[in-house]
């Protein structure tokens, strides 16, 4: 039994390893002052923050819709009968700004785009384009990693912000019917309750969900060999890890806050 | 540098095969020399190591003057712009058309190219190797044959010096091995460029060679001018003969 667990704890150490060295590699492949290859990462680039963000905006509208209007139709008539009703706006600042807004913007991504870049590199691997990638001195890291790293984490900075505007103010309007307080005096509670730890965590939240779902929907990917019946076995492991590493380091993020 | 191969004394044990491979080979710059044998004889071996994509437990393996494992992963990534490489299965990337196959290597390594020039350049491979009207084509939509030209193609288009085919006929057909023998050829006319390809059975295309090797059980058994390997071989190597 403690073999086992020691052999857990080792091999998760192993894993962890592994994604830093993808982040770190992607990192200086993006502040390295070369040319080589620069067109081509923006490229792919720009086809990733397409594919992440834009493709994903309706999705993310209607989540974040119903969500808004569950969170402000619960808040807004609970509170008032509790004579709270002057915390609607910390609610929603802490509720959807800090907290869900980034999160489920990265599990709309993670199911979205994550398990796209583990099945497009599982099926790379198998069919050995990655292979001849490396044989063409095209870095693995910079061609591939990289700009798919980027682009995850400017389209889900904006996909993040996108959110919680949605959910905050088309919650807000959705739900008028059975509010009570007026929209002035709604805003003016948010944009107060708001404070510049909040903006500071909702850009930083992305980032670090952005590099990590990244790193793990590539690592799984390139880790496909020989078959493609690895390649969905891949892209679930590649899809639980990535929720499980966002939970882990939104919990990172917010315990020492509170503390 | 007068040598662009040389295996010395090459061992590599595969988890894969029964027996271990032990390997000398040298080739020589300009030199077009075949690897000939059966199927898992070791032949695609000898080019994975060629190429820097396995690592022998014993020996050297030192390509265009550069010793492999020797290197730095920055110096592996520039020896290999100097290296065509294409494997049994080519890997042609599947999100890209055959233009933008064979003109990858060139936008990554060559950036400051004009969009012209690389143009001229791609198409000069595609149409030299019959593919030109198949340039906006995804591999998908390709058969066996044209995707291994048009990766013959993506590992010439760097004007490498030199080129690893592993099994380069299969899938061609007759027009296709003949214009690969003609685009080769004038290649080599055109300045230092040696070829190491792998064959499994005889094509007219084994006469273009200068030296062939016949591996066996992951050793070459003997190497030299087709004509005298052939008579060596009696009747057991008659076949990959003619």
């Amino acid at each position: 039994m403690v073999a086992w667990v020691g052999q857990k704890v080792l091999d998760s150490l192993h894993y962890v390893w592994a994604l830093w060295g993808l982040v770190s590699q992607a990192l200086w492949d993006l502040i390295r002052p070369s040319e080589q290859g620069r067109r081509e990462a923006f490229r792919v680039i720009t086809r990733q923050i397409l594919f992440t963000g834009v493709d994903a905006l309706p999705v993310t509208s209607v989540i974040a819709l119903m969500l808004g209007i569950i969170i402000i139709t619960q808040a807004g008539t609970q509170l008032p009968q509790l004579g709270a009703g002057g915390l609607v706006g910390s609610i929603i600042v802490i509720a959807v700004i800090r907290e869900l807004g980034p999160l489920v913007t990265a599990f709309i991504v993670v199911g979205r785009s994550g398990t796209a870049i583990a099945t497009e590199l599982g099926n790379m691997s198998v069919g050995r384009e990655v292979v001849a990638l490396q044989l063409l001195g095209i870095p693995v890291a910079r061609f591939i990693v990289m700009p798919r790293m980027v682009g995850m984490v400017a389209a889900l900075i904006c996909l993040t912000l996108y959110f919680d505007v949605v959910a905050v103010l088309g919650g807000f309007l959705v739900a008028k019917a059975k509010l009570t307080i007026p929209f002035d005096a709604f805003l003016d509670g948010v944009t107060r309750a708001l404070s510049l730890s909040d903006v500071a965590l909702t850009a930083l939240k992305p980032i670090l969900f952005g590099s990590a779902v990244a790193a793990v929907c590539c690592h799984h990917g390139l880790s496909v060999r020989s078959s493609y019946t690895e390649v969905p076995q891949q892209t679930t492991r590649a899809m639980i890890n990535s929720v499980t590493l966002c939970l882990l380091l939104d919990l990172l993020i917010t315990v020492p806050t509170y503390l | 540098m007068s040598r662009a191969i040389e295996l010395s004394d090459v061992v590599v044990e595969l988890e894969t095969e029964e027996h271990a491979a032990h390997i000398s080979l040298t080739v020589d710059l300009r030199e077009f020399v075949v690897l000939l044998g059966p199927n898992r004889s070791g032949k695609s071996l000898i080019l994975e190591l060629c190429a820097g994509l396995v690592t022998p437990q014993q020996g050297s393996v030192r390509v265009l003057g550069e010793e492999w494992g020797e290197l730095s992963d920055h110096a592996r990534m520039k020896l290999r712009t100097r290296i065509g490489t294409v494997l049994q299965l080519p890997g042609l990337l599947s999100n890209m058309t055959v233009f933008n196959n064979v003109a990858l290597p060139l936008r990554y390594h060559r950036s400051t190219l004009s969009d012209r020039d690389l143009d001229r350049v791609v198409m000069g491979h595609l149409q030299a190797l019959g593919l030109a009207q198949l340039r906006d084509r995804f591999p998908a939509q390709l058969n066996p044959g044209e995707i291994r030209c048009a990766a013959i193609a993506r590992a010439m288009v760097l004007d490498q010096e030199l080129l690893l085919l592993d099994d380069p006929l299969a899938g061609l057909d007759a027009g296709m091995v003949q214009r690969l023998g003609e685009h080769l050829a004038n290649r080599r006319q055109r300045g230092p460029f040696t070829v190491l390809a792998t064959m499994r059975s005889y094509s007219p295309f084994l006469e273009l060679a200068d030296r062939v090797a016949v591996v066996r059980a992951g050793q070459i058994e003997a190497i030299g001018a087709r004509s005298v390997i052939a008579q060596k071989g009696g009747a057991e190597m008659s076949a990959y003969f003619g």
